[in-house]
Formats: structure tokens, sequence, C-alpha cells
């Protein structure tokens, strides 16, 4: 007989396994062994023939990807199916435990990467950057701090609200207009800090200077007086244009770095 | 010998970062570069160049199944040469986009090489085999330790050297140019950025910041939190109470319109 309560200690278990999801990740199935593996103390727990267990690794070796902090939410439901499939196998239907992670992945990637490498990353990166380039040793630090507590938050609860509440927690989470707010505000944090970035953190000036007969002109200075900043503002609108058109990044950042050193010989920059 | 030793050991630990250890961001540069430094005796210089190396990648991050340039090694070997030439920042940046580039040839290869390890897992789930599923998770790693360690690692053996020997060479104007393209590259960082985040409908928030930051003399800190206030107002008050009144009329906007009043 399957004891069927996962209990404390696997779930424990799972949540320190997700940190290692992108481990073994591949182009085919992506982070598809990470969320077995992370699944295992699981499945372990609820199955004890070699049939249910080949059954349940090969469920959870089918194609996952999403954003790794919110992959403990999806392990969570996950978990509490498993559990459901254990005590009623006959009953339980068990391709329902991948629709509802195909389900969600996406949306949730999309909440994920808004959030935290959109958001969260960018407000860290925005504050560690402004005390380290003065080479404040806080600068790192802070980084580390404001990013990890709301994304160690996020792992913790999420696998907790995930296996207690199982899929229809997040289905009404989504109905209700709530991930989409979500990814609003988040939207709107993220792009008015870089918008702040770009005028605090990147220097562009330039040294031309106009002689006239009596007077010289400083060019930058003129600039300065439309609006400041607009150097910066115009050099991040144009490489962004050149982002939407399809320009390879590899090839923009080896470009920038060529462009500057030919502007700066021309006595441009 | 035994510096290299370290620094091929940061920038192994570091790739771990997104994979083994849930991406809690030590292997970004602006951390990895304060321990480069610490590894040779110039933590400050390190805390520098890493604010430097973050503001040109921050744009990157590993979305979706891609493959971004390798940041660990470029921004490793970057700072590593430039602390040991005593070049400074301009040179840091030289070294580390190009070599993020060519190294992340070498991530792609291990992706490739993991779908052995797949096939591998899967036959060992045929037989319900959990612990040889956990062996398959656990090699790749390795090979994504080394896969910057050793690039590293030779680098700082072999480069010191070379790159002063290179730069006794090179004349000032691409000196001082490096320095000059050292400062347009973060432009990059915030366009990726933008490329994240942008819709037309909070175009206007992207130009606020700037504004804000510009007139005001505001710092990032500030202007986050404003924003997350302004954010909230927004969706609070505004959206809701529209949403309420005209569920219909905006169920008819296409995305991108604007749909607070």
């Amino acid at each position: 007989m399957n004891d069927t309560t996962i209990g404390k200690r696997p779930l424990r278990q799972v949540f320190w396994r997700s940190f290692a999801l992108q481990g073994a990740f591949n182009y085919e199935r992506m982070q598809n062994i990470g969320y077995a593996y992370a699944m295992i103390p699981v499945l372990r727990k609820l199955y004890k023939t070699e049939q249910d267990r080949a059954e349940a690794l090969q469920r959870h070796l089918t194609f996952f990807n999403t954003t790794p902090a919110v992959s403990p939410a999806i392990l969570g439901i996950s978990a509490a199916m498993e559990e459901q499939n254990a005590r009623d196998p006959e009953g339980f239907d068990k391709s329902s435990i991948n629709s509802v992670k195909a389900a969600l992945m996406a949306p949730l990637a999309g909440v994920g990467d808004s959030l935290f490498w959109g958001t969260f990353r960018v407000i860290a990166a925005g504050v560690g950057i402004s005390l380290a380039s003065q080479g404040n040793i806080l600068g790192p630090i802070l980084f580390l701090l404001l990013y990890n507590v709301p994304h160690l938050a996020a792992r913790f609860f999420g696998l907790r609200l995930g296996y207690k509440f199982g899929a229809e927690s997040l289905e009404r989470f989504a109905a209700g207009g709530l991930m989409e707010r979500a990814m609003s505000i988040a939207n709107i944090i993220g792009m008015m800090v870089v918008g702040g970035m770009v005028a605090t953190l990147l220097t562009v000036e330039t040294p031309l200077i106009f002689e006239m007969s009596e007077a010289t002109v400083e060019v930058q200075s003129i600039l300065d007086s439309i609006m400041p900043g607009m150097l910066p503002l115009t050099v991040t609108l144009i490489i962004f244009w050149m982002i939407r058109k399809g320009f390879k990044i590899a090839w923009l950042t080896v470009g920038v770095l060529v462009a500057g050193v030919l502007l700066s010989a021309v006595g441009i920059l | 010998m035994g510096t290299a030793l370290l620094i091929g050991l940061i920038a192994g630990i570091g790739i771990l970062d997104e994979r083994i250890f849930g991406a809690t961001l030590f292997g970004r540069p602006i951390v990895l570069s304060v321990l480069v430094g610490l590894v040779l005796g110039d933590p400050i210089q390190g805390v520098i160049i890493g604010a430097q190396l973050e503001l040109v990648w921050m744009g990157l991050a590993g979305i979706g199944g891609s493959t971004p340039p390798d940041w660990v090694t470029g921004g490793v070997i970057g700072t590593t040469l430039a602390i040991l030439s005593g070049e400074g920042v301009g040179i840091a940046l030289a070294i580390a986009v190009p070599v993020a580039v060519l190294a992340q040839s070498l991530g792609i290869l291990v992706r490739v090489i993991n779908l052995y390890f797949a096939n591998r897992a899967d036959r060992f789930a045929l037989r319900g085999d959990f612990r040889g599923v956990t062996l398959m998770m656990w090699i790749p790693p390795i090979l994504f330790f080394f896969s910057t360690s050793i690039p590293a690692f030779l680098a700082t053996l072999l480069g010191a050297e070379v790159i002063q020997g290179f730069m006794d060479s090179v004349p000032q104007w691409i000196i001082d140019g490096l320095n000059v393209a050292g400062g347009l590259l973060p432009a990059v960082g915030f366009a990726l950025l933008l490329d994240m985040l942008f819709s037309r409908r909070t175009a206007v928030f992207f130009a606020l910041g700037f504004l804000i930051a510009v007139y005001l003399d505001i710092d990032i800190t500030g202007l986050a939190l404003v924003a997350a206030c302004l954010a909230i107002i927004l969706e609070l008050y505004m959206k809701h109470n529209s949403r309420e009144e005209s569920t219909e009329a905006s169920d008819n906007l296409v995305e991108g319109a604007i749909d607070f009043e």
C-alpha cells in the first residue's frame, strides 16, 4: 500500500533541489532533467513499485522551460497532483499533471521574466551600480540583497502555495487579472528605472568646440541647455531601434566598441 | 599559477549560479569582478570594473531558451587582465565584450552535449531508476564549470604579459578611444532592457523616469520608490475604475493601446 501523504521533508528537499533546475539544460527539452530531479523526493515517497516510478519519472522528463524563480510554484502544484494520483490511481487522469505544467509554464514565465528579470533585477542593478561605480563595496551587496529578498520569498511561498492550493489557485489568480496587474506594475517601475539609469549612469559627452570670430562655442553646453542627457538618450534610442530591426546583440556590442574608438579619433566624442 | 587557479575557480562557480544555484545573481559581473579584485589584491578596482561591466550586460538574461553572450567568462577575463596590466576600466570592457561573444559558443556546445545526458536519463527513467536520473543531472554542471574555468585559467596564466606588451605597442588614440567606447557600451545594456520591457502603453514611463532623473537630480533608489508608488496608484485606482465602468470598451483595446485614462 502506498503512503499517500508527501509530508514536510520531501517538500523541503524539492525546495532545495529546485535551485538546480537548469543544471542539465539542453536544447531539446531544456529544464526537463532539472524538473524530474526536483520531483524525485516526492515520487520516492509516493510510489514504491518500479512501474509507478518509471511512469512518474517519464512524466517529468518531458519538455519544461520557465523562469527559474517561479518554478517552485509549478513544482508545488505537480506535487499536489502526484499526491492525488497516488491516492486514486484509477480515477485520476495522469495526463492532467503534464497538461497543467504545460499550461502554466508559459504564462508564469511571462510574469516571472517581467517581475524578476525586468523589475527586481533592474532596480537592484540600478542601485548597486550607482554605488559600485564610485568604488563602494555596498554596491554589490545591495545588488544581491535587493534582488534576492523578493526572489527567495517567491521561491519559498510559491512552492507552499502551489502545493497547498493546487492548480485552481493559480487559475483563479490568472482569471482575476491579478497576474496582469502585477506585470503592469512591474512594467511601469522597470521602464521608469531604465529611463532614470539612462539619465544618470550613461555619460556620453562631446568635446566639440566651434571657434567663431570672437567667441568659442562648446557644443555640449548648448545641448545641455536644451535638455541635459540628450546624447545618452539619443544613443540608447538608436541602439534600441537597431535591436528592434533585428541586429544581433553580439555584433552590436562589438560595433559600438569600434564606433566609439572611431568617433573619439575624429574628435566627435 | 595559484592565482590563475583561483580565477578559474571564480569563473567556474560563477557560471553555475544560473545552473545549479538558482540564479541568485552572484554570477553577475557586479559580484564576480569584486571576487576577482580580492584575489588580485585590488578589490576597489574590481568593484568599479564590475559596475561598468554590469551596465553593459544588464540587459542580458537567458530568457526563454536563448543562450546570451557569456558574461561570466568575458567579465572574469576582462577584469583580471585589466587589473593585472593596470590599464583600468576601458581595457576591461575592450577585452570582456569580444571574449563574451567567443565564449558563448562554449556554452552552446555544452547545451548540445547535454542532449546525450537527456537521452540517458530517459533510459534510466524507463526502469524507474532515481539514482540514474540524478547522475545524469549532475554531470552537465561539471561540463559547465569547465567551460568557463578553463578559458579564465588560461587567460590569467598567459594573458597578463601579452596584454601589457600589446598595450605598449598600441597608439594612444586607440586607448583613449576605448575609454570613450566604454562609456557608450552601457547604452547597449539599456537598449536591451528597453527591448524587453517596451510597449507603446508604457513608453511614456521611460520618458518620465528619464526626465525626473535629469531635472530633479534624484538617485535611482529614490526614483524606484517613486515609480513603485506611481505604478500602484495607477493600477489600483485609475485602471480599476475604468474597468468597472466600461468592461466592454476595454475589451476592444488592441495590445499597446492606452487603457488608463
